[in-house]
């Protein structure tokens, strides 16, 4: 289905337009909120291409708990609507932009300039749990070292996280 | 995938999100008549019937009340919330099956012999219906965070913020309690699960498998507790009471909602409502056997009404209504119990809300999950 | 070179464009903004664009490890932002400046 033009195109157009929304907004929350807008594309993108499991998690996780982060945070901060959000400098804003338009360029000239691509597998039935079970059988077999670590790598995040941010008193403080 | 199946797609779209819309105002009569009757008074009998032309009353005084937007307030994100409220409740009720899929066989119109269909009672079926309604479910906070912000109100942005703290923080308990629904049933498509709800109770203990005959195999049977977490977490997602602080009006006025009048905010109540909808939809789906009656399974109704003389079509389009009507009932009685306790319960305070939810129904999700893991190895073998 | 309609037919360079233009639009989003917070949010941009660009090869061979690497880079990206956030709000209360043209002098 991510093979149809009918669905890639309108939702790859949201996308970049939210993504250069996030780059060119002055209000940092209609940034978040652009940001919001493109998470939530690329999670309907990454259920059409067949990776149901991780469409959801992306649509659940970076789309309802990352940037609602976000967004509480700058709403907590209560910036000022900053006039020029773009560093200054025009030699500098030049060069930034014009090496990364250079690399943009190399890649899709590589890119578009090869012979052979993969061919594209049939598509994935919808109502099927191939690639979920597919991708479970890899993480828990094949790379099972890799996601244990992955489980303590969240916890030491979490301790350091609650740590960094504790505050003294509050209802529960004993000390 | 020709022009008739496409359009059948689409009216089918429309007339989920127009149930969804539709059934808020019936549930805004049940919510007054109810809670009138729970508090022993009438509620509105006056226009109408019992009552009932009251909500169209309603709907008609919302739509011409003023259009107010407040002075300092970003009216991109005002006038975006209240659309935003609606858009993750139709989703996510657009994923779960209302009814038993429906066959048709091929048939003539307009000169062409449209091939044999078979639809289901669903939006979109896609094989992860858990992670998605979950996913599409958690976005809900952006309407409240783009109502709070936009009005420009340090009241609404308080109420905004502490309901998205709380949301977040209920949706960890919400999908750990389910985890133990998803190692039971080993799949996550709803449509699976309630299949495999049907029959007696039916278990392997030591090895033996073991029948209750006069219990049917419902989820509820299986995971007591996780139901219980669940129904718990789905109350604080759709901020009713007794989580519903961010509507507090001892303390915060309306909360998020404070500065929208009119159709907006009934905009809100939709969603809230929709919410409500998709959560008993969900408790009948997962624990009460979906759109099934207990012992009784959809092919046996078929052959009730085969038997009772109608043709394929209709047989099997008076199986899917039968379906719907049961989970209508399954629905409405939950909505009764989302009603029945809001109206019983006093609110809980905010920091006695964040407790509950992170040091009591997180550590017992877990410990649902850990122990619901262990019986499934160790009673069902390797 | 590349007519139009060879173009409308969607194929793998279709997807590593589009992982490409965001990854091209988190960096210039590091690159060129002061606020730390949209700092942040363009290092999430980036790592979405890769993600874009590791599924889109998972999708178009038969390899299913795309996937699995798309899991841990989204585990890891979540609790990065977690980090990064908890740190700005730290910055924020000592400070009361989220710009990083205050911070750009060694001084106090």
């Amino acid at each position: 289905m991510a093979n149809n033009p009918i669905v890639f195109f309108p939702l790859a157009f949201v996308i970049a337009v939210a993504a250069l929304g996030v780059l060119l907004a002055s209000n940092p929350i209609f940034s978040a909120l652009f940001l919001v807008l493109s998470m939530v594309c690329l999670g309907f993108m990454f259920l059409a291409m067949g990776a149901f499991f991780l469409g959801g998690v992306q649509l659940a996780v970076y789309a309802g708990a990352v940037t609602v982060l976000f967004v509480m945070v700058l709403m907590l901060f209560d910036l000022k609507d900053n006039a020029n959000p773009i560093a200054k400098g025009l030699l500098s804003r030049f060069l930034k932009v014009s090496s990364i338009g250079v690399f943009v360029g190399l890649i899709t000239g590589a890119v578009s300039l090869t012979k052979y691509y993969p061919v594209p597998v049939k598509a994935a039935d919808p109502s099927s749990m191939e690639s979920t079970r597919v991708l479970a059988v890899g993480l828990f077999r094949d790379y099972v070292f890799a996601f244990e670590i992955l489980g303590v790598l969240l916890l030491v995040i979490a301790i350091g996280v609650v740590s960094v941010s504790r505050i003294k008193g509050g209802t529960h403080d004993r000390a | 995938m020709d022009a008739m199946y496409i359009g059948i797609e689409i009216i089918k779209m429309v007339v989920i999100f127009l149930l969804m819309v539709q059934l808020v105002p019936i549930l805004v009569w049940i919510e007054r008549r109810g809670s009138a009757f729970i508090q022993n008074r009438f509620g509105p009998n006056r226009v109408g019937p019992l009552g009932l032309v009251q909500l169209l009353a309603d709907a008609v005084k919302f739509a011409f009340k003023e259009e107010f937007i407040p002075g300092g307030s970003y009216k991109f994100l005002f006038l975006l919330a209240p659309v935003v409220a609606l858009i993750p409740g139709v989703l996510a009720f657009a994923a779960i099956p209302l009814g038993a899929p429906f066959s048709l066989e091929p048939f003539e119109m307009f000169g062409n012999t449209w091939g044999p269909y078979d639809l289901k009672l669903q939006g979109y079926d896609y094989g992860i219906g858990i992670v998605f309604v979950l996913g599409v479910s958690s976005l809900a906070a952006y309407s409240l965070l783009m109502a709070g912000w936009g009005s420009a109100n340090k009241y609404s942005l308080f109420g905004a913020l502490r309901a998205s703290a709380q949301m977040i923080s209920y949706e960890l308990g919400l999908g750990l309690s389910l985890v133990g629904i998803l190692l039971l049933y080993g799949t996550f498509s709803f449509n699976e699960m309630i299949a495999i709800q049907d029959g007696p109770l039916t278990f392997m203990f030591m090895g033996k498998e073991t029948i209750i005959p006069f219990l049917p195999n419902w989820g509820i049977f299986y995971q007591p507790l996780g139901a219980i977490l669940f129904f718990v977490s789905v109350f604080a997602e759709s901020n009713r009471l007794p989580f519903d602080l961010p509507e507090a009006e001892a303390e915060l006025v309306a909360g998020y909602h404070t500065e929208y009048g009119g159709l907006k905010m009934n905009m809100f109540y939709i969603g809230e409502y929709g919410h409500m909808m998709v959560a008993s939809a969900l408790m009948a789906t997962f624990y009460f056997g979906g759109y099934n009656l207990p012992f009784v399974t959809p092919e046996a109704i078929n052959e009730m009404f085969t038997g009772m003389g109608f043709a394929f079509n209709g047989a099997s389009l008076m199986t899917t209504l039968v379906s719907h009507l049961i989970l209508m009932t399954k629905v409405f009685l939950f909505l009764w119990i989302f009603i029945w306790v809001r109206w019983t319960l006093p609110r809980f305070r905010y920091d006695q809300l964040m407790d509950l939810g992170w040091k009591t129904i997180l550590p017992w999700a877990l410990a649902n999950t850990v122990i619901t893991a262990f019986v499934v190895v160790l009673m069902r073998g390797a | 070179m590349i007519e139009l309609s060879s173009l409308l037919e969607v194929s793998l360079g279709h997807y590593i464009f589009l992982g490409l233009f965001l990854f091209a639009v988190g960096l210039l989003t590091i690159m060129l903004r002061k606020n730390m917070i949209v700092m942040l949010m363009g290092v999430e941009l980036l790592l979405n664009g890769v993600n874009t660009i590791f599924l889109a090869f998972s999708h178009f061979s038969s390899h299913t490890e795309g996937q699995i690497l798309v899991f841990f880079i989204l585990t890891v990206a979540a609790a990065e932002a977690g980090v990064g956030l908890a740190l700005a709000v730290s910055i924020y209360k000592e400070f009361k400046e989220v710009n990083i043209s205050f911070f750009e002098s060694l001084k106090g």
